[in-house]
């Protein structure tokens, strides 16, 4: 009788491929997975038990720095528990900034996977071609904020200044559409990119629901959950959830080029908005010595990655007495547990490329 | 094989675009004026504004502003830790006096640690 032999691999937490710095331990039978055990921690930066030692308004520039790629989604959500902790109600014009904002930020975030995944395949046009869009909305968030990806924009009861230079939006607006139709001529229909990514890393929608996943993941499962259609934020806004039956990572490619176009859409229906509205008009906080009243305050946006919320108990102090955060990358993460079982080592990669994991987020 | 040809056509268009990169650090792109960088003291009106208030000091979150006060309880000087900062901003937009800018300088690499702490006089002296 002989021995089944098996390899353990570890991929990561330093492999040039992987996004930041993710550990898998994998257990290899030949070339196919029998195992995957994620491993998280290694840019873990304690922002939830930071807050626990900083009043609110210290918190907010931290709160960007959360995901990198999408910081306006989790200071909006900080901002949000205070505002409704406080009883603010934000004007028209507030609330379409910030929608404006964070739709260009969601924009940013999926160029920047759709160039990174297709790198994991081999491609690397793309990447440089992402990129360059994706500059064109980072170069605006500069001149508006002053920096490029951590913005402390939002504060406590409004924005920072009125929004500005609008026909930069205008122009990027205008050039996306032709660029994403570039994108899907390269990258859509390509017989290298269907092979490596049709069929490959089935979610099923039971495996979903167990491991919590939430976004474009699970929308491409074909299961309509988007939390945008009740937000208060987007009311008024006309747009359709981006909902696929494919389950495999072509699918999961396919809902975020669709979701760039909705983004595009809402943008539009905002600008149209501002364009006919009135000045700006602000209830803001005073930051210094706020003190948010007692009790538990729990708040939910959809980020780029998922759900992200965070629940905050306040016992009438300063500074929070516990604050969590709610990421949608974590989730994923754990996922791979369950979609690489059965898949070829090579398409490891290609299948943890697929969920958009952002470790940081996952650490936080 | 079409679905290839496409996108190859595509991929070769490119070849004749003007290009988007700049060859940095001989060449520098011009940064807006909102830019959060090295952080200064506002000499605009001859004299520091500052009245030690102590707002930029609640509101930074990384601990990186501190200022001396005499027996009076007036304030001697003030110093800016840039190896803390995080350039987020908030001293800047609270400051009652306007009293702290941001500049466009995101070069702060020196050979010293002591230069990267920035120290203001109040009698107008700057170090």
């Amino acid at each position: 009788m002989t021995m089944k032999k098996t390899l353990k691999l570890n991929l990561g937490p330093q492999h040039p491929s992987t996004h930041g710095v993710l550990r898998l331990i994998l257990e290899l039978d030949g070339e196919k997975i029998v195992s995957c055990e994620p491993d998280v921690g290694y840019l873990h930066r304690g922002m939830e038990k930071m807050a626990e030692n900083m009043t609110y308004i210290q918190y907010l520039p931290t709160a960007d720095r959360i995901d990198y790629l999408a910081g306006c989604f989790y200071s909006e959500l900080l901002c949000r528990t205070v505002e409704k902790a406080k009883g603010v109600e934000l004007s028209q014009r507030v609330k379409t900034i910030r929608v404006i904002l964070l739709e260009l930020n969601r924009i940013a975030s999926h160029l920047l996977w759709i160039g990174a995944f297709l790198m994991d395949l081999g491609a690397v046009s793309p990447f440089f071609y992402a990129m360059r869009e994706r500059e064109m909305i980072l170069r605006y968030f500069e001149k508006l904020t002053g920096q490029r990806m951590m913005y402390n924009y939002f504060v406590f009861g409004g924005v920072r200044k009125d929004i500005d230079y609008i026909e930069d939006i205008e122009n990027i607006i205008k050039i996306l559409p032709e660029k994403i139709k570039d994108y899907e001529k390269i990258i859509t229909d390509n017989p290298i990119f269907l092979k490596r990514t049709k069929g490959k890393g089935i979610l099923e929608q039971d495996v979903a629901f167990n491991y919590a996943v939430t976004g474009v993941n699970l929308r491409a499962s074909g299961i309509e959950y988007d939390i945008r259609t009740t937000d208060y934020l987007y009311e008024g806004f006309k747009f359709k959830p981006v909902v696929l039956e494919g389950k495999d990572s072509w699918a999961r490619y396919k809902a975020r080029i669709l979701e760039l176009k909705e983004s595009i859409k809402i943008i539009e229906q905002g600008l149209n908005i501002l364009t006919y509205g009135e000045k700006l008009e602000q209830n803001l906080i005073n930051p210094i010595n706020l003190k948010l009243p007692e009790g538990e305050y729990y708040n939910e946006i959809e980020a780029p990655r998922g759900l992200a919320s965070v629940y905050i108990k306040s016992t009438g102090d300063d500074k929070p007495y516990r604050l969590k955060w709610r990421t949608g990358s974590y989730y994923s993460v754990n996922l791979l547990r369950k979609l690489l079982v059965g898949e070829y080592l090579n398409d490891a990669i290609a299948i943890s490329g697929s969920l958009d994991i952002i470790l940081p987020e996952v650490d936080k | 094989m079409k679905a290839l040809a496409d996108g190859l056509f595509t991929v070769f268009k490119h070849l004749f675009m003007k290009p988007v990169t700049l060859e940095y650090p001989e060449k520098k792109r011009e940064l807006s004026d909102a830019f959060r960088g090295k952080m200064v003291a506002d000499t605009n009106t001859g004299e520091h504004c500052c009245i030690g208030c102590g707002v930029c000091k609640k509101v930074c979150p990384s601990g990186a502003i501190s200022y001396e006060k005499n027996e009076e309880g007036k304030v001697v000087s003030y110093s800016f830790d840039l190896k803390k900062c995080i350039f987020c901003g908030n001293c800047m937009y609270y400051c009652p006096r306007g009293a702290i800018n941001m500049t466009k300088e995101y070069e702060l690499g020196c050979e010293s640690k002591e230069n990267l702490i920035l120290t203001y006089k109040k009698e107008g002296e700057d170090d």
